[in-house]
């Protein structure tokens, strides 16, 4: 055989083989496994008379985020490697447990050492899923305090029951994700969504994008005029000017949520930050990072970084964070009244005792006259 | 002093009522000035200043409550409201007593009886203080204390930071009347006369309420 044989001969064997291998990978499509997984009656029976649901509905399957992004069910449940149709069950009838951190890794580290991952040593075990759910997992970044809380700590956790300390604890529960103050490491923004006084809702993105006659690229070059990529108090004046002018007529509300970061996972009893202080007082890095949120209807979130002072003025109506996010002016309103009652009383004091002398004397000229 | 010149001016719940607010206004000052500037000052910790503030803002609400009642019920708040004929009249002769007759010695145009104790500036003034002043200050301290529970009414005001701007500036308005306060009781007929009368109940009759009074 010559080199050039030997070549092509190379090639082939390259070409066959590295298909060979592929084809195990994806051979399974989602829509074999869909044939069975989407009835709505397939169920298998544990233990205790326990009955699971197997059934996927794959119109929600479809909406989740791993879907959007291309991942199949055997790329998390990569146990099966085949199909055999022959059998009643086509593929082991036991899977091993998805193992999330294996795409997942920064957010698995920092669940190792986390009050929920220590739970598993007295007899709980707590996956990735009885938090994120199994199948139908969706961006986050749009949902609001609430949302985020129903889907994660309120499905165990009743607040309620403890924070007896906490001043206000249900103004805290609304306005502030949980793991604000229980995974303190992460950082945290506040997000502002565009209330509206007239249809009493918030207004979402695409409707606020409409009545500003813009879309969600041409966005910040119609409200930032100085293209400093932040949206100043002034600029977010000119915005709500704008929209009044299309009858469009609210006001932010304010809420303080966790950037999505592996490090929220970092949730450690006695771990949490109870200084009131840390939040009310104006130099808060809390309120450091401030947002209009832009959100889409796939529940991903754009958003657009606004001036922090914004919080101080009167278009973030619902949001006020004791001395935190107070109006500033208002302390030199109330600086000129005090000093101005003070200012009264001392000239008029100094005045009387200024002439005390004099009323001293007409006195005496009175006693004499009277006497 | 002669028993027949004294009158009792400031009956019992009048003066309990005075010194519960004295005291408390003076509490919910000093928290409320920790719990806005809390990067100021630091005589207490936050929670300490909020817990404090809420229980004695319910105290002043409470001795307002005796206010209202002992007043309405023995209908003296006839007293808080100045004769509209003779507001204007009388009104300027206060003004010029305070701002020149004062100082040569002039009697005050106002004779302070039982029945008539306020002149008519101070008639002016209560009842805007108790009527509009205090009540806003209490319903919004009220709001402020469980801003969930009363969502409903915050949102008709406007939003949370309408309720609180309400609650601050007149926050700053009572600090400021303090100060005008305090210094206008000394301008009895005694500097501590006034104050004397506040604890007693009982102010000295002067007939002419002359130049004494001014004198120091």
């Amino acid at each position: 055989m010559n080199i050039k044989t030997c070549f092509w001969v190379g090639v082939f064997i390259t070409v066959i083989s590295s298909w060979l291998i592929a084809i195990p990978a994806h051979a399974i499509e989602n829509d074999e496994c869909m044939e069975c997984h989407s009835d709505d009656s397939l169920e298998r029976s544990e233990s205790e008379g326990m009955k699971e649901d197997l059934f996927i509905d794959y119109s929600r399957f479809k909406f989740s985020v791993h879907n959007i992004n291309g991942i199949t069910c055997v790329d998390c449940h990569s146990d099966i490697e085949e199909l055999n149709w022959d059998n009643e069950v086509p593929h082991q009838v036991s899977l091993a447990m998805v193992e999330c951190d294996g795409c997942h890794e920064e957010e698995g580290e920092a669940y190792l050492n986390s009050v929920h991952k220590k739970a598993g040593g007295k007899g709980i075990t707590i996956p990735c899923y009885a938090c994120h759910g199994y199948h139908f997992v969706t961006h986050l970044e749009a949902d609001s305090v609430f949302e985020r809380e129903n889907k994660f700590c309120l499905k165990c956790h009743n607040p309620d029951n403890f924070h007896d300390w906490l001043p206000q604890k249900d103004t805290h529960f609304a306005f502030v994700e949980c793991a604000v103050c229980h995974a303190p490491e992460s950082p945290r923004y506040i997000s502002l969504r565009f209330y509206d006084l007239i249809s009493k809702k918030f207004l979402g993105a695409k409707d606020l994008l409409t009545a500003l006659d813009t879309d969600y690229d041409g966005f910040m070059e119609k409200v930032d005029k100085d293209k400093d990529d932040v949206i100043s108090l002034e600029e977010l004046e000119d915005m709500v000017l704008l929209l009044r002018q299309k009858d469009v007529r609210g006001t932010f509300h304010g809420e303080l949520v966790l950037e999505l970061v592996p490090t929220v996972h970092h949730v450690n009893r006695g771990g949490a930050n109870r200084e009131c202080e840390q939040c009310h007082n104006p130099q808060s890095p809390f309120f450091e990072e401030v947002y209009i949120a832009l959100n889409k209807e796939d529940g991903t979130g754009q958003r657009q970084k606004v001036e922090r002072r914004v919080l101080e003025s009167y278009y973030v109506n619902h949001f006020y964070a004791i001395g935190g996010t107070r109006v500033r002016y208002l302390d030199k309103i109330g600086l000129v009244l005090i000093v101005g009652g003070l200012s009264v009383v001392a000239g008029h004091l100094l005045v009387r005792i200024a002439t005390a002398p004099a009323r001293r004397k007409r006195k005496v000229q009175k006693d004499e006259f009277s006497t | 002093m002669e028993d027949e010149k004294l009158m009792y001016v400031h009956p019992a719940p009048v003066r309990v009522w005075h010194w519960v607010n004295a005291v408390g206004f003076v509490i919910l000052i000093i928290t409320g000035i920790q719990i806005r500037f809390a990067e100021m000052v630091d005589w207490f910790s936050l929670e300490e200043a909020i817990q404090l503030h809420n229980y004695v803002g319910f105290v002043v609400i409470a001795a307002y409550g005796l206010w209202v009642s002992y007043y309405f019920g023995t209908m003296k708040i006839k007293l808080y409201f100045p004769n509209p004929r003779a507001f204007v009249p009388n009104a300027i002769k206060q003004i010029k007593y305070y701002g020149s007759g004062i100082f040569k010695g002039d009697p005050n145009p106002h004779h302070m009886t039982p029945e008539n104790k306020f002149n008519v500036l101070q008639k002016n003034a209560y009842v805007g203080i108790m009527f509009v002043f205090l009540p806003a200050q209490m319903i919004t301290g009220l709001f402020l204390w469980r801003v969930k529970r009363f969502e409903n009414y915050i949102d008709l005001i406007g939003g949370i930071k309408i309720v609180s701007t309400i609650h601050v500036l007149l926050f700053f308005f009572f600090t400021a009347f303090i100060f005008v306060h305090v210094y206008l009781a000394t301008l009895g007929h005694t500097p501590l006369a006034h104050f004397k009368a506040m604890f007693t109940g009982f102010e000295e009759h002067h007939e002419s309420e002359t130049a004494d009074e001014a004198v120091f």
